[in-house]
C-alpha cells in the first residue's frame, strides 16, 4: 500500500462541464504523453451514456495507478451509484463533490452513509 | 453460550492444565491490549468522522463560492470557455503527494496538496477581457481543491481505520466470546476430569482395602478352623484319657484371634 | 442630407431595431428580477419580454439554458435584420458576425490541434458566427489543410492572410491567435466604417468611430493588464494592440512597455474616462486586480461605459449603427440576466445588484 500510494498524485475528475472547468481551472487537469494521451477528467452532460462514465470511473480507480483522487459530482455518481457504492479500496479516494446546479445533499454520499450507519442513526 | 463454544481436544494431564492455565492468562493480556487498541482507533474514528462530517459541509460551501466564481466568469468572458479549458489543460499543477501518518501501529495516508511551478495552462485563457476574473476563479478554485484533498485524505483515513477496528473488534471479540470460554471450559474440563480421576483412585483403595479385610477375615477363619480341629483331636485324646480336662475350671481358653 | 435617402433602402430595418431596444429589460424589471426566488419566477418575469422562446424550458431550467433560450432571441431577430438589409447596411451586419466567427474559428481550430470530433463542436459554435463554410473546417484533419485550402475560403480569410501562417496556427496559443484576429477584424471594421463611401461622412461614421475606438482601448488595457505574469512577451503582445483608438499611438506605446499596474494606470491617464475607471477601482494604488469584492471591477466599469455608449447611439438617425448598440445591450442584458439566475440558483443573493442597467 504504501509504494503504491506515493506515485499517486493526480486528481481525477468526472463531472458536469462546470465543475470540470472549474477544477481545470485550479490546475488538475492532466493529459498524459502521447500516443496515448489520456485525460484525467471527463464531462458528462445529459447525452452522456452510463456506460462511459463507468468506463471512465473503473479506469480512474482501478487501471490508473497514478490518481489519488477521484472527484465525482453527486449527481454524476448517483447515475453509477452501484460502482462508487462498491468502491471500497482506500486508493484512490473517491469524493463526491456537489455541483453549480445541484446542491449537497449529505444523505446520498456513500462514505456518508457508512458514518451515519456507524453511528446508528 | 460457554457449552456451545466447546473445548480444546486436549488430555485432563495436569500438565495441559498448566498449558491452558497459561494461555487464558495470555488471552486475558491480548484482549485487554487490543481493547485498547480498539479503543484508541475507535476514538481517532470518531474524530474522523466528524471532521468528515464537517468538512463535507464546508466543501458544499466551498464549492459554492468556487462555482459562482464561474459564473463570474462567464459573466465578464460573456461566452463559454469550457471547451477551451479542457483543450488547453496538460499538465497538472496541482498535484498531490501521499504521507503517512502512524495511528496506534496502523498507517494512515495523508494527502498534501502541492503546486508545480511553473505550469500554467491557463495564463492566457480570457486573454481578450475577463482575464481577471479567469485568474480569481482560478484561485477560488484552488483553494477549493484543497478542502477536497483534505478532505480525501480524511475519508481515506475513514475507509482504513473502519476496516482496521472491524479487525480489531474482530478479534477482540474472538478472544473475549470464543478464545477465553474455550480455555476456561477446558480447565474446568481438565479439573473436573482429574477430580474424577482422583475419586476413581480413592474408591478404588477403598475397594482395595475393603478385600484386604475380607481376605484376612477368610484367611483368620481357616486358622480358626484349623484349630478347632486340632482342638478336638486333642479332646478325644484326652476323652481316652480317663482326665477329663475341667471346662469350666481354671484353665483359660486360648485366646481367639480374629 | 444624408438622411435623405437612407430611409430608402435603411429604414425599416433601423425601425425594426428602435422596436427591439424599447423591448430590453429596464431598470424595473431588473429590481423585479432581484426579487425573484427561483428561476421559475425569473422566467416567468421575462415572459413578457422573451415569451414563446421561454416556454420550451422545463421548469427550473439551468441557467445556461436560460442564457442559451435568450441568445436565441437575439439570433432570430438578427437574423431578421439581416434578411431586410441591403446594401451599405447590409455589409454592415456581416462585420457585427465576424466577431462571433473569429471565436468559432478559434473554437474549431483548438479541436482540430488535438484531433477531436470537430463535428461536435459545430453545436458549440455561436450561431451569429455562422457561415456557410464553417462545417467545412471540419473536414479538416490537421492545421495545414485546415490554413491553407478551408480557411482561404471564409470571409476571414484576410485576417488570416496578413499575420498568421499555418506554422503560427499550430504553435501560438490560441488565444494570441484570437486576439491577433480580433485585432485585424477592430482595424477591418474601422476601416470600413471610415472609409465606404455610402457611410462616409454619415452619422455612422462618427458613432462607429467611436464606438470601436473604445472597444480597442479596452483591449489593449485588457490584454495588458492579463498578460502580466504570463509568457506574452512584450513584443508579441504590441502586436495585439489594435492600430487605433484614444490611445493610440503614445498611449499604446506606453502600454506595450509597461510592466506594472502603475505604468499602465500611467498610459491610460491621456484619456480621462480611462483614467477615471482606474481611479474607481483603485487600481492606482496597486491594490491588485481586486476591487470585484468590494464593488467593481474594471471590466464592470468597461461594460458600464459601453452601454452608456451604446445608449447614447440610438439619440442619432439614419444609421445602421443602432444595430451595433443594441445587439451590445441585449448581450448584456443576457448576462445581466444569466448573472441574477445565476445568483439566486446559487443563492448568493448579496451580489445580485452586480448587473449594469442603463435604462
Amino acid at each position: 500500500m504504501a509504494a503504491s500510494a506515493k506515485d499517486r498524485q493526480f486528481l481525477a475528475v468526472i463531472g458536469d462541464e462546470d465543475s470540470v472547468t472549474g477544477l481545470l481551472l485550479a490546475g488538475v487537469g492532466h493529459v498524459t504523453d502521447p500516443p496515448d494521451s489520456q485525460r484525467n477528467f471527463l464531462v458528462v452532460d445529459s447525452k452522456t451514456e452510463t456506460s462511459t462514465i463507468e468506463k471512465a470511473f473503473e479506469n480512474f480507480t482501478q487501471e490508473r495507478k497514478d490518481i489519488a483522487i477521484v472527484l465525482i459530482n453527486q449527481h454524476v455518481a448517483e447515475r453509477i451509484r452501484h460502482s462508487v457504492d462498491s468502491f471500497a479500496d482506500p486508493f484512490p479516494a473517491v469524493l463526491e463533490i456537489p455541483s453549480k446546479d445541484h446542491p449537497y445533499d449529505p444523505e446520498k454520499d456513500s462514505v456518508l452513509k457508512r458514518v451515519r450507519r456507524l453511528f446508528g442513526e | 453460550m460457554s457449552g456451545s463454544v466447546g473445548r480444546e481436544p486436549v488430555f485432563p494431564t495436569r500438565q495441559s492444565l498448566g498449558l491452558m492455565k497459561s494461555k487464558l492468562k495470555g488471552a486475558e493480556i491480548g484482549h485487554g491490549l487490543l481493547k485498547r487498541k480498539s479503543e484508541a482507533l475507535t476514538k481517532r474514528f470518531r474524530d474522523i468522522t466528524r471532521r468528515i462530517d464537517e468538512a463535507k459541509q464546508k466543501m458544499g460551501r466551498v464549492m459554492q463560492i468556487a462555482a459562482f466564481s464561474l459564473a463570474e466568469v462567464s459573466y465578464a468572458v460573456g461566452g463559454d470557455i469550457g471547451y477551451q479549458i479542457q483543450e488547453s489543460a496538460k499538465q497538472a499543477r496541482f498535484r498531490v503527494r501521499a504521507k503517512q501518518e502512524n495511528v496506534s501501529g496502523v498507517l494512515l495516508p495523508h494527502f498534501e496538496s502541492y503546486t508545480e511551478e511553473g505550469i500554467n495552462d491557463f495564463g492566457l485563457t480570457g486573454l481578450g477581457k475577463g482575464g481577471q476574473q479567469v485568474q480569481r476563479s482560478r484561485e477560488t478554485y484552488a483553494r477549493a481543491v484543497e478542502t477536497l484533498v483534505e478532505l480525501a485524505s480524511l475519508q481515506t483515513a475513514f475507509v482504513i481505520l473502519d476496516e482496521v477496528i472491524k479487525v480489531v473488534n474482530r478479534r477482540v471479540n474472538a478472544i473475549e466470546h470464543v478464545i477465553i470460554p474455550r480455555t476456561e471450559n477446558t480447565i474446568k474440563y481438565i479439573i473436573s476430569e482429574l477430580d474424577e480421576v482422583d475419586r476413581e483412585e480413592f474408591y478404588r483403595l477403598k475397594k482395595v482395602s475393603n478385600k484386604k479385610h475380607r481376605d484376612t477375615a477368610a484367611a483368620d477363619a481357616e486358622i480358626e478352623a484349623a484349630r478347632a480341629t486340632e482342638g478336638e483331636k486333642n479332646a478325644l485324646e484326652e476323652e481316652e484319657t480317663p482326665e477329663a480336662p475341667d471346662v469350666l475350671g481354671e484353665q483359660e481358653d486360648a485366646d481367639v484371634i480374629f | 442630407m444624408e438622411g435623405l435617402f437612407f430611409n430608402v433602402n435603411s429604414g425599416y430595418v433601423e425601425g425594426i431595431v428602435r422596436g427591439y431596444r424599447n423591448s430590453l429589460l429596464t431598470g424595473q424589471h431588473y429590481s423585479n428580477l432581484t426579487q425573484c426566488e427561483t428561476i421559475d419566477d425569473v422566467k416567468l418575469q421575462l415572459a413578457p419580454a422573451y415569451g414563446d422562446f421561454l416556454a420550451a424550458l422545463p421548469p427550473n431550467p439551468s441557467t445556461s439554458a436560460l442564457a442559451g433560450k435568450m441568445t436565441d432571441k437575439l439570433v432570430a431577430e438578427f437574423r431578421y435584420l439581416m434578411a431586410q438589409a441591403t446594401g451599405s447596411t447590409a455589409k454592415f451586419l456581416e462585420y457585427l458576425t465576424y466577431g462571433y466567427m473569429i471565436d468559432n474559428i478559434a473554437l474549431l481550430i483548438t479541436g482540430t490541434l488535438h484531433e477531436r470530433d470537430t463535428r461536435e463542436l459545430l453545436e458549440r459554435c455561436h450561431p451569429l458566427g455562422w457561415f456557410e463554410t464553417l462545417p467545412v473546417l471540419c473536414v479538416a484533419t490537421n492545421i495545414e489543410e485546415l490554413y491553407n485550402s478551408v480557411l482561404v475560403e471564409t470571409p476571414l480569410a484576410a485576417y488570416f492572410k496578413s499575420s498568421l501562417s499555418h506554422q503560427d496556427l499550430d504553435e501560438l496559443n490560441i488565444e494570441i491567435v484570437r486576439n491577433t484576429l480580433y485585432k485585424n477584424y477592430l482595424e477591418d471594421f474601422y476601416n470600413f466604417v471610415n472609409t465606404h463611401p455610402d457611410l462616409q461622412g454619415t452619422p455612422t461614421q462618427e458613432v462607429m468611430s467611436e464606438l470601436l475606438e473604445f472597444e480597442a482601448d479596452r483591449r489593449a488595457i485588457n490584454i495588458t493588464l492579463n498578460s502580466f505574469g504570463t509568457e506574452l512577451s512584450k513584443q508579441e503582445r504590441r502586436k495585439l494592440y489594435p492600430e487605433f483608438g484614444k490611445l493610440y499611438p503614445e498611449g499604446s506605446l506606453m502600454l506595450s512597455r509597461a510592466e506594472d499596474l502603475e505604468s499602465v494606470s500611467l498610459a491610460v491617464s491621456i484619456s480621462a474616462d480611462y483614467k477615471a475607471f482606474f481611479d474607481a477601482v483603485g487600481l492606482t494604488q496597486g491594490s491588485g486586480f481586486g476591487g470585484a469584492s468590494e464593488g467593481k471591477s474594471l471590466e464592470d466599469m468597461f461594460y458600464q461605459k459601453e452601454m452608456e455608449l451604446s445608449k447614447v447611439v440610438f439619440t442619432r438617425q439614419f444609421t445602421p449603427s443602432v444595430v451595433y448598440a443594441w445587439m451590445r445591450l441585449k448581450e448584456q442584458e443576457i448576462r445581466n440576466v444569466t448573472w441574477i439566475a445565476e445568483c439566486i440558483a446559487q443563492h448568493q443573493k448579496e451580489r445580485i445588484g452586480n448587473f449594469i442597467s442603463v435604462f
